[in-house]
This record gives C-alpha cells, structure tokens and sequence, in this order.
C-alpha cells in the first residue's frame, strides 16, 4: 500500500514538473528536397520557402507557444533516396508531417511512404494528375496542372488567336500531360494545334527541330520545357533568325535568373506566374512583402516563385497543426490530415484549400511577358497590369 | 534546305561531341584510367571561363588559356592520384572519378549554386545566313576548333618521337615499357593534353551550352560513348564517331522526331558494338 502509494506521489510529481515542458515541447515537421543533383536548384529554393514559412511561426511565437523544429533531408535528386529519406523523416525523427519535392518522380515515391506512415506530406512542386487519382489521404499538393493549362488556354483563344500554333514539351510526365490538355482544351475552343512534339529535357541541340518548325512556319510555340531548355532553344531560334509572333514557356520563362541569363533576349516573351515578386493575389500585399523581406534576410537574396511554393506548402501544414492544437485534439496524422481538407488560407500565391483528391481547389496562374526588362501581368484582364505586345517585333526592328 | 540546315547542324554538333571526348579518350588510351570525373571537370574548366568574365569580365577568348592553366593544374593533381592506384586500375579510377565526380559537383554548387549559367559571347550567336540557310559562328567555331584540335592531336602522335611513345604504349603497355617506353611518364603526358582539350572545350560548353553543377554527367556519357565508337585508343575515330552520331541524331529530328532523337543513337552504338567491336576505324585483330 505504501509503495502503491509513493509511486503515485511520484507521478503526480513528475507530471508538475514534466507537464509543462511536455505541451511546450516543440513541434517536429520534416521537408525532403533535392538539395544536391540535377534539380538542387530547384529544391534549394523550395526549400528555404518551407525555413522561411518556419521562422515566420517561431518569430511569431510558435503554434500556440510551442516553437517548430525542422528536420531537413536532401532526396539527392534521386526517387529511391527520397523514399529512404521519407522512411527516415517518418519512423526515426517522427515528424508531425512534411513537406517538399520537386518533379512528380520524387514527390510520387514519397506520396506512397506518407500513405504507410499515415503522416500527411504536402508536396510543394507536384503536376502529375496520376498522383491524385489513387485515393491518398496523407498526399496534398499546392499546385496543380489545371492552374496552368486554363489560364494559357483563355489566353491563346481569347488574346493571342495564333494561326499556326507550336506545342512543344520535354519528355516528362507532367509536362507531356500539360502538352495534351492544352491542345484538348485549345481544340475544344476551335484552336487547332498544327504540330506537337516532345523532346528530352536537356537536348543538346534545337536546330534540326527549329529547321522543321521554320517549313510551317510556326507563328506561336508554346514550349513545355524548363528554364536550360528555353535558354538553348531561344539562343538557337536567334541563330537561325525564326522570327515568331509569340513565345510563351509556362515553366521556367518568369524568373529573375532567366532574365539575368537571357538579357535583352527575353524581351516580349511570356511566361507564366503563380507569384513572383512584383505578382501576389490581390489582398495579400503586406504579407508578399514580409515573406520577400524576410527571404532577403535569411538568405540574402531575392525569393523566386519556387521559392513561395515551398513557403506555401509549409504553411498549409503548419496552419492544419495549429487548428488541431487549437481544437484541443492529439496531434496524431489522422487529424491533421483532417485540418487539411478542411483549411481555408489566404497566401500571396492562393487561396489555399484542397478538394476531396488533395489538388488546390484555386491554384492559378497569370500570363506574364517581359517588357522592359521586367514581367508584367498581360493576363488574365483583371490581373493585368499591362497591355500585351503582340505580335512580338521581327528580330531586325529590336534594338 | 530543311536538310541542309541538319547536315550543317548534325556536323557541328558531333564536332561538339569529338572536342567533349579528346581529353577522356587519350587518357584512357594512354594509362587505362576510367576518368568518371570527365564530365565534372569539364564543367569546373566552364565555371572557371564564366567566373573570370563573371569577376573580372574577361572575354571567352581569354578565358582559355587560363581554364587550360587550371585543367593543368588538376590534371596533374589527377594523375598523381590515379598513380597511386593498384590493379585492378580501371575498376579502381572508376571507384576514385566516382567519388571525385561527386565531390567536384558538391563543390561547384557550393561555389556557383545550382543556377543555370551561361557565358555571353554574342559573336557565337551571330552568323552567315545565305537564303534561308544560317550558319552560327558557334557551329564554325566548334567545327574549325574540333579540326585543328584533332589535327594536331594527329600531327603529334603520327610525326613526332613523342607521339610514337604514346601510341605504342596505347596499344600495348607492357610491350611498351619492354622496349624502353617510360609508360608513366607518357601517361603524364596523356593527363597534360587531356588537361588543354578539357580546358579548351569547357569554357565552349558554357558559351554554346549552359552550365549547372551537375551537367557533368552527361558530358562524361558523350565522351564514354564516342570512344567505345571511334574505337578505344583511335584518336582519329573521335570526330568521324562524333559526327556519324551528330549526323544520325539531326536526321533522326527530321524524319522520325525529337523523341526519337537518342533511341536512333544507341541503336547506332549497339548495333556498332556487335559489328565492329573495333570501333568506326579499328582494325580487326589477328
């Protein structure tokens, strides 16, 4: 009776002491991204968006007062590491939830290892529609490839009109399904698409591609490559003197980098954004200015639009977290998954809630072009902040 | 003038492919080391040309004797490592470039971050454009470098004692050293050639191509291929090799597609590999 006695002495004990610390633990989320190999670009910058989303909640005082611990991990690029590494995040370190990927060939491997787990993975860079349709509670994304084909599509129907219309793609999976539901819908609209075709990414060599485009002649092409494509295809449109009426790369045209890279050369092309510096969802100014002050301050450079996407998965999974503290429920997987399905957030890129498949109910693009140096917004009208230059000038009237 | 505009593509490109392969090629010739680094240091010699415009805005024509300095340099650093491998050497360089290529990559993107660089040189952009042919001074500079590169490369190991030395160590070491060939000094020589084909062609890379701190690996496959294609210690075969798939990927575009693009090449080198062993210019032995 006595020592059935003194152990519950000790207990209570233990619980005054311990109880506190215990709710003021922290709280563990984990990000995977490729911070080395062919997408560390990529996954660096995607990556400081989720430490950016992380030090924003702990400098405001944690979630509740309970400050945020991340554990990082890099995939190397690589879909069998990710999934190590998912393993890893989800059994050792026991994170709450994670984050990151880039390309659909990493976040698809971890989506799977989240499922096992039960641990909710919110995937900042994911397009591929297959990933969405296996019924994967613990998988949501920030965005989705419907954000980029229908404002692309308003915006070929409605603005450019073009008459020999170009699709080109590399050869992966979201951009070989973004290339087909862009013609659909393009088709669907009366726009017919004269030629389509797909290349590797990183080809070495455009010209004998350009030298059959030039026999259309193609006036608009809109290429589903990414940012060292666009580099190589429009230097060696520029060396065989292709004079186009428009150019629009969905993926990697509207970023500062490009520009830097591209110079005058990337005057009058269009691209797409989600969210760039000058770009945010109207009503969300101040908090565009803080994250890209903030991404100033941490890493002492300008944010990019992968960057935000980082930020903006993080801060799903960080708001789903903070509504199951608040509800006062176990922070178990199932909850949180819970949070998720039913968040409602204003970010600078969206309005984020997920639908029953965990693809971004709002997830939507504007049609920039760059015009003096810098993206404007062209479309779609309500957005714009500028007027389209269209057609582009012939190459022998620019400056 | 589709077809002309691929024959003129499909030339410069393989031409591209033979200077990317001279420097892996005779080192492997020479000493048997499976330099899987290749790619990377290409890359660093690229890097190199783009930080010296980046920091001091020397042009491209500049940059090379200084990137070739480098390659030199680490090359011969290299060397010195490979020298101190045992038998098996090739298994054991792939082992050691293995761990070099990863360690070279890390480090490029500790120093020059994972952004996609290019070194500006308008003149390569500009070109000859006669009715509705158009020809870069890009593709004339990888054509002409690539001939006089190869040209020399011959006219040193076909016309001088030196070149005799290294040629007999190609193709036989150990009978090489039994005549009196000092085989590790020629293999220091192969490392210092290699060194100013690698320092000359990276620096192009990054002016024709692009550089990222992973680009390397492709790089490192092109010139593994081209070899096995021209014929393991056939110098000569590299630019015949570089352009018979050059040639073969324009003309795959044309006809068939841009997907078709890289199946069209490695049927070519399959189909070669069971033919002739040998290479495009080997000789069959016995």
């Amino acid at each position: 009776m006595l020592a059935w006695r003194a152990a519950t002495v000790s207990c209570l004990l233990m619980l005054c002491i311990w109880g506190p610390a215990l709710s003021a633990s922290p709280i563990k989320i984990g990000d995977i991204h490729p911070l080395t190999g062919r997408l560390a670009k990529h996954g660096i910058e995607s990556h400081q968006g989720v430490m950016i989303a992380v030090a924003e909640v702990n400098e405001a005082g944690g979630l509740l007062g309970r400050q945020v611990e991340l554990a990082s991990r890099d995939d190397q690029s690589l879909p069998e590491v990710a999934i190590s590494r998912a393993e890893e995040l989800c059994a050792r370190e026991k994170v709450l939830g994670f984050t990151g990927g880039y390309e659909d060939s990493l976040v698809g491997a971890v989506s799977e290892v989240a499922r096992k787990h039960r641990v909710p993975f919110v995937a900042s860079a994911s397009l591929q529609k297959e990933l969405v349709l296996h019924a994967n509670p613990y998988f949501f994304r920030v965005a989705s490839l419907q954000g980029f084909v229908e404002p692309l599509c308003d915006f070929l129907t409605n603005r450019l009109r073009p008459e020999r219309l170009v699709i080109l793609h590399a050869a992966t999976p979201g951009a070989t399904e973004f290339a087909a539901d862009l013609r659909d819908c393009l088709k669907s609209r009366g726009t017919e698409t004269r030629f389509l075709e797909k290349f590797r990414p990183g080809t070495p060599d455009f010209t004998p591609l350009i030298a059959r485009l030039a026999t259309l002649p193609a006036d608009v092409i809109v290429s589903g490559g990414f940012f060292p494509d666009h580099l190589l295809f429009l230097r060696q449109l520029k060396e065989q003197r292709v004079n186009l009426k428009g150019y629009i790369g969905p993926w990697g045209i509207a970023y500062e980098s490009f520009l830097r890279e591209m110079g005058e050369d990337a005057e009058h092309l269009f691209g797409t954004s989600a969210w760039n510096p000058g770009i945010t969802l109207p009503g969300t100014e101040a908090a565009s200015q803080a994250f890209i002050e903030r991404c100033r301050r941490l890493f002492h450079q300008e944010p990019s639009s992968t960057t935000m996407h980082g930020y903006t998965a993080a801060r799903a999974l960080l708001a789903a977290i903070e509504e199951v503290l608040r509800r006062n429920e176990p922070l178990t997987g199932a909850a949180i998954r819970q949070a998720l399905s039913g968040l409602d957030l204003l970010l600078p890129m969206e309005r984020l809630s997920f639908d029953e498949r965990g693809d971004p109910r709002a997830y939507r693009h504007v049609v920039v072009q760059v015009q003096g140096g810098r993206f404007v917004v062209v479309y779609p009208p309500e957005r714009a902040s500028g007027s389209v230059v269209y057609p582009a000038p012939p190459r022998s009237q620019r400056p | 003038m589709m077809w002309i505009t691929a024959l003129v593509s499909g030339i410069a490109l393989g031409s591209f492919y033979a200077l990317i392969t001279m420097g892996f090629a005779l080192i492997f010739g020479v000493t048997h080391a499976f330099n899987l680094a290749h790619g990377d240091l290409l890359v660093l010699a690229g890097y190199v040309a783009y930080w010296l415009w980046k920091a001091w805005d020397v042009s491209l024509v500049l940059a090379f004797p200084i990137a070739v300095v480098a390659m030199l340099f680490t090359l011969l650093v290299l060397q010195r490592l490979f020298s101190l491998l045992r038998e098996p050497l090739e298994l054991n360089s792939i082992i050691m470039s293995f761990g070099l290529a990863i360690l070279l990559q890390n480090g490029m993107l500790f120093s020059f971050s994972g952004d996609y660089r290019l070194i500006p040189a308008p003149i390569l952009t500009r070109g000859i454009h006669l009715d509705g042919l158009s020809v870069s001074y890009g593709q004339l500079t990888l054509v002409i470098l690539s001939l006089i590169a190869i040209g020399l490369l011959h006219l040193v190991l076909h016309h001088t004692y030196l070149g005799k030395g290294l040629r007999a160590t190609i193709q036989d070491r150990e009978g090489a050293a039994l005549a009196g060939i000092n085989v590790r000094a020629m293999g220091v020589v192969a490392f210092s050639i290699g060194a100013v084909c690698i320092g000359l062609a990276g620096p192009l890379y990054g002016a024709i191509y692009y550089l990222y701190p992973t680009a390397g690996l492709q790089a490192t496959l092109l010139a593994v291929t081209i070899t096995i294609f021209a014929g393991v210690g056939r110098i000569g075969g590299l630019l015949l090799g570089g352009w018979v798939l050059g040639l073969a990927e324009s003309a795959a575009v044309i006809l068939l597609g841009s997907s078709w693009r890289e199946l069209v090449s490695a049927v070519i080198l399959m189909v070669l590999l069971v033919l002739r062993p040998q290479g495009i210019l080997g000789r069959e032995q016995g």
